[in-house]
């Protein structure tokens, strides 16, 4: 596609505010991202966002932006509570799809000759729920509780530990839900999923520590060279689809009736303070905690799975969760626009919060480092753990990226896989992978993504996060 | 595993980034509505094993015809992911611009014989194209993975 776009430092670049954009939208990426960036439809996706009533300073884009329905994934755009609007579009079907990375005490070398083991037994223990039920079978009742709770529910059942709950964005649970804005479908195909990783790109994967950049930041995050980490990737599943699916219709109705025009009909979305402004707000915030109770669940899963595997005892493993992101989610939070303080609904659509030092929803043990924003790549390469810097602060609503983007379609990674034994590659290269077909792990070859580590340099390049370690995984088990 | 259902010549599979899409042609509008649950299910499962020995009754409404394709094939998968069936046959009753009646035949899924591929998230109107040509009907249609 053919854009107008100006370059406005090395890792940063405008779409300037023409027609009816109310604002510019922002990209940030490298020259040499940028020439694949402009060559998809995202761009312009970003710049249909600035369209929308109430958004303020920019329609932002992450370096890992790509095509998504209506919002661009990577995409950050904030809006005035009074005149600004909320779009199930701008967050994604899976609401709170989000990262979870614990880390332990053991080393490589102690997991390693047992690695097969604790890979099929993750693999037997951590449903996917693909197909069939999950680990856990919830009344609809019980579900409310679910919803109200977030990974506070887990704790009282005994899936967590309340130190599980401090590294949590959110503390596990958001306010202002609604139960009664949730459909029976949404209540329904949530009824059997809670605990489950679901297909696509969720994963779980057990990796380690591969290389520190900020010794002072992984001190604080108590990570260390060698060290076994775990990384959960997944979100508020069949419940959250529903959600969303239920409220792009409410609000394809909504722009009719406040009159909104829209560059493109996928950004469907109401007025934040309207009817259905708050029923989506209140719905999708028990997506929100759907999800936090579900990593939650698997969090215990994965720690039961170690302890049977390698037969060493929940102590000397020391699971402990580092922290858990959201990357799908609309916030009110309170920013700097203009030098004075406003509260906003912030969008984050494929993009991950990175508060800055100081910040007092960073919790107090990290917040002389700032938040900790884990990005994961893909199964064969690398995931970086980052932190959140004042420049994000300033610049992207506290946001940075959230993780590869993908390269190549499932079409054309099966193609790439083709004749060729996925398994056994990755094995070759020390990483056990178990996946529901062999279909999914072929559309999930390293190759069908971009270099995670592009993505995260952009971002620290362009000082929206700092690069505190890489970690490499070992074993990974897929929907 | 490795033994997968020929596709027949109707159906084809759309390139999409992160997601999937399908493409079919029929004759006939009935005709293009099963055609596109079928491959929806192609998606979602190899349907070479799959077998179709329990028969349910389906009926959807919508606002227009596209909309009723989409509502046609969300239902389907929410059938699909909330009872655990995989549907292999699909046999159109009744169809006009708002309604559709539909016997879908299909069994409990079972993890010793169905492979799953994947989820479908949702049913989207991206892309969405149902539209008729001298040869017959045609939609694509593309679901969030």
């Amino acid at each position: 596609m053919d854009y107008d776009i100006r370059k406005l430092t090395d890792y940063l670049w405008e779409l300037p505010k023409t027609g009816g954009m109310r604002v510019p939208a922002r990209i940030y990426a490298t020259e040499e991202m940028m020439a694949q960036i402009l060559g998809d439809k995202a761009p312009q996706q970003a710049a249909n966002v600035a369209h929308l009533p109430g958004i303020v300073t920019a329609s932002l884009a992450m370096p890992d932006i790509h095509w998504g329905y209506g919002f661009p994934i990577g995409g950050v755009a904030a809006f005035d509570l009074e005149e600004g609007v909320i779009s199930p579009g701008g967050v994604g079907y899976d609401i709170n799809c989000g990262v979870r990375l614990m880390a332990s005490r053991l080393t490589r070398g102690q997991v390693e000759p047992r690695l097969r083991e604790l890979v099929n037994q993750l693999f037997r223990d951590v449903p996917t729920g693909v197909g069939a039920a999950g680990a856990l079978t919830v009344p609809v009742d019980e579900l409310r509780r679910v919803v109200e709770r977030g990974a506070h529910w887990a704790v009282e059942h005994g899936y967590a530990t309340e130190t599980d709950l401090a590294h949590i964005e959110e503390h596990g649970c958001i306010a202002g839900v609604d139960p009664a804005e949730v459909s029976p479908r949404a209540w329904q195909r949530g009824r059997e999923q809670l605990g489950t990783l679901g297909s696509g790109n969720h994963f779980l994967e057990v990796g380690y520590v591969a290389e520190i950049y900020d010794m002072e930041a992984a001190r604080v995050l108590g990570l260390q060279l060698d060290e076994i980490t775990v990384i959960i990737h997944c979100g508020s599943r069949g419940f959250g689809y529903q959600v969303c699916d239920d409220y792009l219709g409410v609000m394809d109705s909504a722009v009719k009736k406040y009159h909104i025009t829209l560059p493109d009909r996928q950004l469907a979305c109401a007025p934040i303070d309207s009817p259905e402004g708050r029923r989506y707000l209140g719905a999708m915030r028990c997506a929100v905690n759907y999800a936090f109770a579900n990593r939650q669940v698997i969090a215990h899963h994965t720690r039961k799975a170690f302890e049977k595997a390698l037969s060493i005892s929940t102590a000397e493993i020391g699971l402990r969760t580092v922290y858990e992101v959201a990357h799908n989610i609309a916030k009110f939070e309170t920013h700097v626009v203009d030098g004075r303080e406003k509260r906003l609904c912030v969008h984050r659509k494929g993009a991950t919060r990175a508060f800055a030092p100081g910040r007092e929803e960073v919790p107090p043990e990290y917040r002389a480092i700032g938040q900790p924003v884990l990005i994961p790549g893909d199964m064969g390469r690398y995931s970086y753990v980052l932190t959140g810097t004042e420049k994000a602060m300033r610049d992207t609503f506290g946001s940075t990226c959230h993780g590869a983007g993908r390269a190549m379609s499932r079409v054309k990674a099966r193609r790439a896989a083709a004749g060729r034994n996925i398994l056994r590659e990755m094995e070759e290269k020390g990483i056990i992978i178990r996946g529901q077909s062999r279909r999914t792990v072929d559309e999930e070859i390293s190759e069908a993504y971009k270099d995670v580590s592009n993505v995260v340099d952009a971002c620290a390049l362009a000082g929206i996060s700092r690069k505190v370690a890489q970690l490499r995984p070992i074993g990974c088990i897929k929907g | 595993m490795n033994a997968e259902h020929k596709t027949p010549e109707w159906l084809t599979f759309v390139d999409h980034t992160a997601d999937a899409g399908i493409a079919v042609e029929a004759p006939d509008l009935a005709r293009l509505f099963e055609r596109a649950a079928y491959g929806m299910f192609s998606v979602i499962t190899d349907l070479v094993a799959a077998r179709a020995t329990e028969t349910s009754r389906i009926s959807v409404e919508a606002s227009d015809r596209v909309a009723l394709l989409v509502r046609w094939l969300s239902e389907l998968n929410y059938r699909h992911v909330t009872e655990h069936r995989i549907f292999s046959k699909f046999e159109v009753l009744a169809l006009s611009e708002h309604h559709l009646e539909a016997e879908v035949s299909g069994e409990i899924f079972n993890p010793a014989r169905h492979t799953i591929f994947t989820e479908i998230k949702a049913v989207t109107f991206h892309d969405l194209q149902l539209k008729r040509d001298d040869r017959g009907w045609k939609a694509q249609i593309i679901f969030d993975l």
